[in-house]
C-alpha cells in the first residue's frame, strides 16, 4: 500500500529528532560518515568517495558547559554544536569537516579538533571569505583538490571524475526536488504546511542522498495529486541565519490567527539547496566551485569588490515576487554578527515595498509567549496595512 | 591585635553584609543585613547586631577585618577596618577553618562566583572567577522567588519537588529571567520552574569550575549554597561530592579575620 | 578609508596626496579623545538598526556617517562627515568588509574594493593562499585606476611597499627588546607608540621615526634602562588596549610591580617576527636588513612580498587559527619568561582578540598563573571596569601565590 503524504512527511520529521540513530543505521550498512557544520563543504567529494555527509546538528539543549571553550559572545548556534561534540553524541562520525565559514561556526569546529577528540578525524578546507570573484572560484578548485586528495587517503580509494559527476547528479536531483517541494508554497491553497516542508529540508541535509530523493520523489507525487488544504492565511515568509528548531516554524503556523510559512532563506533551508551543480563539464572541481559560488550567498562572506554589493539581496527580491509574502520574519542565532548587517540593510527594502516585519533572536530556548506575541503582533500589522 | 580578644570579620557584599564576631577559634556571634545603598550603614548594623548577638558591646572589639567588594570603603572612617583580605583568600582560610579536610571551595554570592583551590594551611593555589555574562546569579535567584512570590526557602523546597528537566536560556540571568516568565506565561507547573532557575544558577558555577582540577574535598559557601536544590545540581555537573559548610555565608567574614592573622 | 590591517602600499601608488582614515585607530582614537561623543555615535547606530553585539568600532564608526559629524584627534568635531573618494579594506572577521558596506550605502554608494585574506595560521607560507591575495590585489590596482581616473606609479607603490614592510619590521624588532629584563618599554608606552604603524606604514616619516626609536630603544637596553625599572612580574597579555579601564587596570599592575612585557595586541597588530620556523613560532625579530635586500622589482613582487608580510603578522596568524594562537602563547610566555598570562577577550571583537582566549584559559591555567576577564573596545556600557579590576588583582594576587610556591 502506497504511504501517504502524512506518513513520509512523519519519517523525514522523525530523522530530524533522530538524526543519530538514522546516521548509525547507515554505518551499520558499512556506509563511512562526515560530520560538517557550514553548507559550504563541497558534499559531492565526500559522497563521490562513498562517503556520507551528515550535518551537525543542534540539540537545543541550554547548557553552559561551553562557555569555558568559547566565549559568551558566540552564537547559541556554535555554543550547540561545540555541547555536542564535548558530550560526544557524534563520536561515532569518522571524520568531520569544515569549510572556513563564519569565526564562530569555525570556533565549534576547533572545539571538536582539540577537546572532542577529532583531531585525527577531522579536515579543515580553506575556503575564501568573499565569493564572489574569479580568484574565489580558483582557490577554491585548488583547495577541493587538496581536500579530494585527503579524502582518497581517509577512504583508501580513488576518487574518478566519473564518480564525482554522479554525486553531482544526486545531489542536484536533491536539489531540484526541495526547490520542488517549497514550490508548492507558492499556491494559495497548498497540499502541504511551510513547517513541514521545513522538516523535510533539515532532514535532507542530514541523509543519504540517495534514499533522500527516492522519499521526496513518493512525496512529491502524493503531493502532486492531492488537493490543497484550507486557503492560505496571512503568508510569512522567514529570512535569517542557521535556525534547525522546528519548534520555530511550528509557532508561525500556530498563532492565534491562520498563518502559512511560505519561504525559509536560511542556510538550513534554501541556502542549503537553492542552486545546481553544473553537471558534465571536463573539471568537476571547477563545476562545483562554479555551483557553490552560485548559491544564496552566506552573508559572512557577501561583499561584491568595487560596488559592495550583498548578492543575496537579489535572491531574497526574487523570492519576494515568486512568493508573495505578506510579511516577513527575520530569524537569526542571538550574537550572530553578520546577520545583523545584513538585517540593518533589509528592513529598508521591505519598507520601500511595503511588507512589515519583526525579528526574532534565537537562543536555545524558544520563548513560545514572547516569540507568540511578537508574531501575532506581525500578523495584526499586516491585517492592518492589508485586511 | 591581642590574643584572646575579640575580632570583628566583615565581609561587605554586593547583596548583603556579614558580620562575626569571634575570639580565638570561637565564633560567638553573626548577623547579616542588606547591605543597599549605604554599605556603611549596612557593616555598622551588621557589626552591632552581631555584637549584640554575642554578649559583647562594640568598644570591646579589638579590630575589625574586611572582606567582599566594597571592602575600601569599610577601610575608612568610620569604620576604620584594621585591615583588609582579598575575597578568595578569606574563602579559603574561612573554607579550611570550617572543614579542616577541604581543599577547594565554591562561593557562590550575590553577584560574583568563584572557585578557589588552596593547600593545608589555606593559602592559594588556584582560583577562577565568572564571567561577565554570569554576573547576578544571587540577586538573580532572589528576584525570582520575589516573582514567583515565594521566600528563597520555599523556592527550594519546590525545586526539589519537580518531576520535569525544563530549562530556561543560559546566556545570563537576564535572559534566564525572561525564559522563567515565558514559562510561567505557559502555565507551567511552579516547582519546574523553581527547578529549572536552580538549575541554571549550578550550571553556570559549574562551567566555571571546569577551568581547575578541583582538589578534594569541594565545599560550598555562599548565600546560594543554602539552596538544596542548586547544591544537588551543581554536585550532579560537577560529578564530585560536595559539602555545603555551616554557616555557608560567613565564609569570607571568618576567613578575614583568620587570613589577617588573627586566629592562631 | 578602510581597514588598517589591509596592505595600504597600493594606495599610495595613485600619488602622494592619498589621505587613510584607518577604520580600527580611528575609532579608538575616538573613543579615547571624545568618550561622550563616541557613546552618541555607538547609540546613533543602534537606533538605526545596527546590531547591540556588533563589533563596537564598527558602531561608533558608522554612527559618525549616521550623525554626520566626525571626532579628529586635535581635539575637534567636525560637522560634516568626509566623504571618501573609495574603500580599500580587508576582510578578517565575519563583519570586517560588512562594516564597508554599510558605509558605503549610507554614503550614497562610495566605491568599495575587499581584499580577502583569508588568513589563519601559516597562510604566507601557502602559496595559493598568497597567491590568491596577490590575484585580488592586482584586480584592485586596476580597480583604483579606473575609479580614480589616475594612472598607477609602480615607483611609487614599491617604494610605499618597501617602507610598509620596514616599518613592520622594525616595530617587531622593537618589540623583541622587551625579552630582556628590565623590560625597556612597558604596555603603556608599547599602545602610544605603535599607531604610527598602523594608521600609514608606508611613508618615509614612519620609517624614520621607527628606525629612531629602534636605535633609542636599543640604548635602553645595553644600558640597562626601562621606563618602569621595577618589574616584580613580567606578564604577557593577550587582548586589546582597550579604551576604558586600560588606565585602571595598568594602575594596580604597576603597584604590584607587575609589568605587560609582552602584548599580541600591540605587538602584533603592526609588527613582524620570525614567527612559525620548523613549525614552531618565534618571537624573534627580523633583521631589519632583510627588508633592503628585498627584490620588489616588478608590482608582483612587491604584491606578493607584501601579502607574504601581512599575512605573516601575528594577530593575522590568530585570527582564525587556534593553534597558531596557542603556540603564539606559549613562545610569548617563554620567550619572554612572563610570570603570568592575562587573558582579556573583548567582547564585541570576532578577531583574535577574543576568539580562542576561552580556550587559552583553559589550555594555560595549569601551567602559568593565568586570568581572563572581559573587556571591550569602544562602548563604555560594555566595560565591566569594576569587575575587570577585580580579576587583575585576583591576577596578581595568584602570581605571588605563585611566586611563593603555592600554585
Amino acid at each position: 500500500m502506497k504511504k501517504s503524504s502524512e506518513a513520509i512527511i512523519e519519517e523525514f520529521r522523525h530523522i530530524t529528532e533522530n538524526t543519530h540513530e538514522y546516521a548509525k543505521s547507515l554505518q551499520g550498512k558499512g556506509r563511512l560518515l562526515a560530520g560538517y557544520m557550514c553548507t559550504h563543504v563541497p558534499e559531492e567529494i565526500l559522497y563521490a568517495a562513498g562517503i556520507i555527509p551528515v550535518r551537525i546538528l543542534s540539540a537545543h539543549e541550554s547548557q553552559a558547559m561551553t562557555r569555558s571553550y568559547i566565549h559568551e559572545t558566540y552564537c547559541t548556534f556554535s555554543h550547540d554544536c561545540a555541547y555536542q561534540g564535548l558530550q560526544h553524541n557524534y563520536d561515532y562520525l569518522d571524520l568531520i569537516v569544515h569549510s572556513s565559514s563564519c569565526i564562530h561556526m569555525g570556533e565549534a569546529f576547533n572545539v571538536w579538533v582539540r577537546f572532542a577528540g577529532f583531531q585525527h578525524k577531522s579536515f579543515l578546507i580553506t575556503y575564501p571569505h568573499i565569493i564572489h570573484t574569479k580568484h574565489a572560484s580558483e582557490i577554491m578548485v585548488e583547495s577541493y583538490g587538496e581536500f579530494k586528495q585527503f579524502i582518497e587517503e581517509f577512504a583508501k580509494k580513488s576518487i574518478t571524475d566519473d564518480d564525482i559527476e554522479r554525486a553531482i547528479k544526486v545531489y542536484n536531483q536533491t536539489r531540484r526536488l526541495l526547490k520542488r517541494l517549497w514550490e508548492f508554497l507558492r499556491r494559495g491553497n497548498p497540499p502541504v504546511a511551510g513547517r513541514e516542508v521545513a522538516a523535510v529540508t533539515l532532514a535532507a541535509q542530514v541523509m543519504d542522498k540517495q534514499e533522500c530523493n527516492q522519499m521526496l520523489e513518493q512525496l512529491i507525487q502524493r503531493l502532486e495529486a492531492e488537493p490543497g488544504k484550507e486557503p492560505s492565511g496571512v503568508r510569512l515568509m522567514v529570512t535569517g541565519g542557521a535556525c534547525d528548531d522546528m519548534r520555530i516554524f511550528d509557532l508561525i503556523e500556530n498563532l492565534n490567527y491562520s498563518t502559512n510559512l511560505i519561504f525559509t532563506d536560511s542556510c538550513t533551508a534554501a541556502r542549503y539547496f537553492w542552486f545546481e551543480v553544473p553537471e558534465d563539464r571536463p573539471d568537476k572541481l571547477e563545476a562545483i566551485a562554479e555551483g557553490y559560488i552560485s548559491r544564496i550567498p552566506c552573508p559572512a562572506k557577501d561583499n561584491v569588490p568595487g560596488t559592495g554589493e550583498k548578492k543575496r539581496f537579489r535572491f531574497i527580491r526574487q523570492f519576494i515576487e515568486d512568493y508573495k509574502p505578506d510579511g516577513v520574519v527575520f530569524v537569526y542565532q542571538r550574537f550572530c554578527s553578520p546577520q545583523s548587517m545584513d538585517i540593518v540593510a533589509l528592513k529598508p527594502i521591505l519598507d520601500m515595498l511595503g511588507i512589515p516585519w519583526t525579528e526574532l533572536e534565537l537562543d536555545t530556548t524558544v520563548p513560545i509567549s514572547l516569540f507568540g506575541t511578537q508574531l501575532e503582533a506581525l500578523v495584526e500589522i499586516i491585517k492592518r496595512v492589508a485586511p | 591585635m591581642n590574643k584572646g580578644k575579640f575580632l570583628a570579620g566583615l565581609d561587605a557584599g554586593h547583596v548583603n553584609t556579614k558580620a562575626v564576631i569571634m575570639r580565638e577559634q570561637e565564633i560567638l556571634g553573626y548577623c547579616t543585613v542588606p547591605t543597599g545603598f549605604d554599605v556603611v550603614a549596612a557593616a555598622q548594623t551588621a557589626l552591632n547586631d552581631a555584637s549584640d548577638n554575642a554578649g559583647i558591646s562594640r568598644g570591646e572589639l579589638g579590630g575589625i577585618v574586611a572582606t567582599g567588594i566594597f571592602n575600601d570603603m569599610i577601610k575608612v572612617p568610620p569604620l576604620n577596618a584594621t585591615g583588609t583580605v582579598p575575597e578568595y583568600m578569606a574563602d579559603a582560610k574561612g573554607a579550611l577553618f570550617l572543614n579542616k579536610n577541604s581543599r577547594t571551595v565554591i562561593d557562590v554570592g550575590g553577584n560574583i562566583h568563584k572557585a578557589v583551590c588552596y593547600d593545608q594551611k589555606g593559602d592559594l593555589v588556584d582560583v577562577v572567577q565568572n564571567d561577565k555574562c554570569a554576573d547576578g546569579l544571587g540577586i538573580f535567584y532572589t528576584t525570582m522567588a520575589k516573582a514567583l512570590g515565594l521566600s528563597e526557602q520555599e523556592m527550594t523546597e519546590l525545586a526539589l519537588k519537580s518531576t520535569k528537566n525544563l530549562s530556561i536560556a543560559i546566556q545570563c540571568a537576564l535572559s534566564a529571567e525572561s525564559d522563567a516568565i515565558d514559562l510561567m506565561c505557559q502555565g507551567t507547573d511552579i516547582a519546574d520552574v523553581a527547578d529549572a532557575v536552580s538549575k541554571f544558577i549550578a550550571e553556570r558555577v559549574a562551567d566555571m569550575c571546569t577551568y581547575m582540577s578541583l582538589t578534594k574535598e569541594i565545599v560550598v559557601a555562599g548565600g546560594l549554597a543554602k539552596s538544596q536544590a542548586i547544591v544537588k545540581h551543581l554536585q550532579s555537573l560537577i560529578r564530585q561530592d560536595v559539602s555545603v559548610l555551616t554557616h555557608p555565608e560567613y565564609v569570607g567574614a571568618i576567613g578575614a579575620v583568620i587570613g589577617y592573622g588573627g586566629v592562631k | 578609508m578602510g581597514s588598517t590591517w589591509s596592505v595600504l602600499a597600493p594606495l599610495k601608488g595613485l600619488g602622494d596626496d592619498v589621505y587613510i582614515i584607518g577604520g580600527e585607530p580611528h575609532a579608538a582614537s575616538t573613543a579615547g579623545t571624545f568618550p561622550e561623543e563616541a557613546r552618541e555615535d555607538i547609540a546613533a547606530a543602534e537606533i538605526a538598526g545596527l546590531g547591540f553585539h556588533s563589533c563596537s568600532y564598527l558602531k561608533l564608526f558608522v554612527g559618525e556617517v549616521i550623525r554626520d559629524k566626525i571626532g579628529i584627534t586635535d581635539g575637534t568635531i567636525k560637522e560634516g562627515y568626509p566623504r571618501p573618494h573609495l574603500i580599500w579594506t580587508t576582510h578578517l572577521c565575519n563583519l570586517h568588509s560588512k562594516w564597508y558596506q554599510e558605509v558605503s550605502r549610507l554614503l550614497g554608494g562610495v566605491p568599495l574594493y575587499p581584499i580577502d585574506m583569508i588568513g589563519g595560521g601559516d597562510a604566507e607560507k601557502d602559496p595559493k593562499i598568497v597567491k590568491y591575495v596577490c590575484d585580488q590585489m592586482e584586480e584592485g590596482i586596476d580597480w583604483l585606476e579606473r575609479v580614480t581616473g589616475r594612472e598607477f606609479s609602480d615607483e611609487l607603490f614599491i617604494k610605499a611597499a618597501r617602507n610598509e614592510i620596514k616599518v613592520l619590521v622594525l616595530w617587531g624588532n622593537i618589540c623583541a627588546l622587551n625579552m630582556h629584563a628590565p623590560a625597556p618599554l612597558d604596555e603603556r608606552r608599547l599602545i602610544a607608540l605603535f599607531p604610527p604603524a598602523m594608521v600609514d606604514r608606508t611613508t618615509d616619516e614612519a620609517v624614520q621615526l621607527y628606525e629612531a626609536l629602534l636605535e633609542e630603544v636599543q640604548h635602553m637596553v645595553e644600558t640597562g634602562q626601562s621606563v618602569v625599572p621595577y618589574q616584580r612580574f613580567r606578564i604577557v597579555y593577550f587582548g586589546l588596549a582597550h579604551t576604558y579601564g586600560h588606565p585602571e587596570i595598568a594602575r594596580i599592575l604597576r603597584d604590584a610591580g607587575a609589568e605587560i612585557v609582552a602584548s599580541v595586541y600591540t605587538f602584533g597588530t603592526a609588527g613582524n617576527f620570525r614567527g612559525f620556523v620548523n613549525g614552531k613560532w618565534s618571537w624573534e625579530p627580523i633583521d631589519p636588513a632583510w627588508v633592503d635586500e628585498l627584490d620588489l622589482s616588478s608590482r608582483r613582487k612587491a604584491l606578493s612580498a607584501l601579502a607574504k608580510i601581512v599575512l605573516g603578522w601575528p594577530t593575522w596568524q590568530g585570527v582564525r587559527s587556534y593553534w597558531a594562537l596557542e603556540k603564539m602563547a606559549r613562545a610569548m610566555v617563554a620567550e619572554f619568561n612572563a610570570d603570568g598570562l592575562l587573558l582579556a577577550p573583548t567582547r564585541s571583537c570576532e578577531t583574535d582578540f577574543r576568539n580562542g582566549y576561552i580556550a587559552m584559559q583553559r589550555i594555560f591555567k595549569n601551567e602559568i598563573p593565568t586570568v581572563e576577564y572581559d573587556t571591550e573596545t569602544v562602548d563604555v556600557r560594555k566595560m565591566d571596569i569594576p569587575g575587570s579590576k577585580r580579576k587583575t588583582e585576583l591576577f596578581v594576587h595568584l602570581m605571588e601565590a605563585h611566586k611563593k610556591g603555592g600554585a
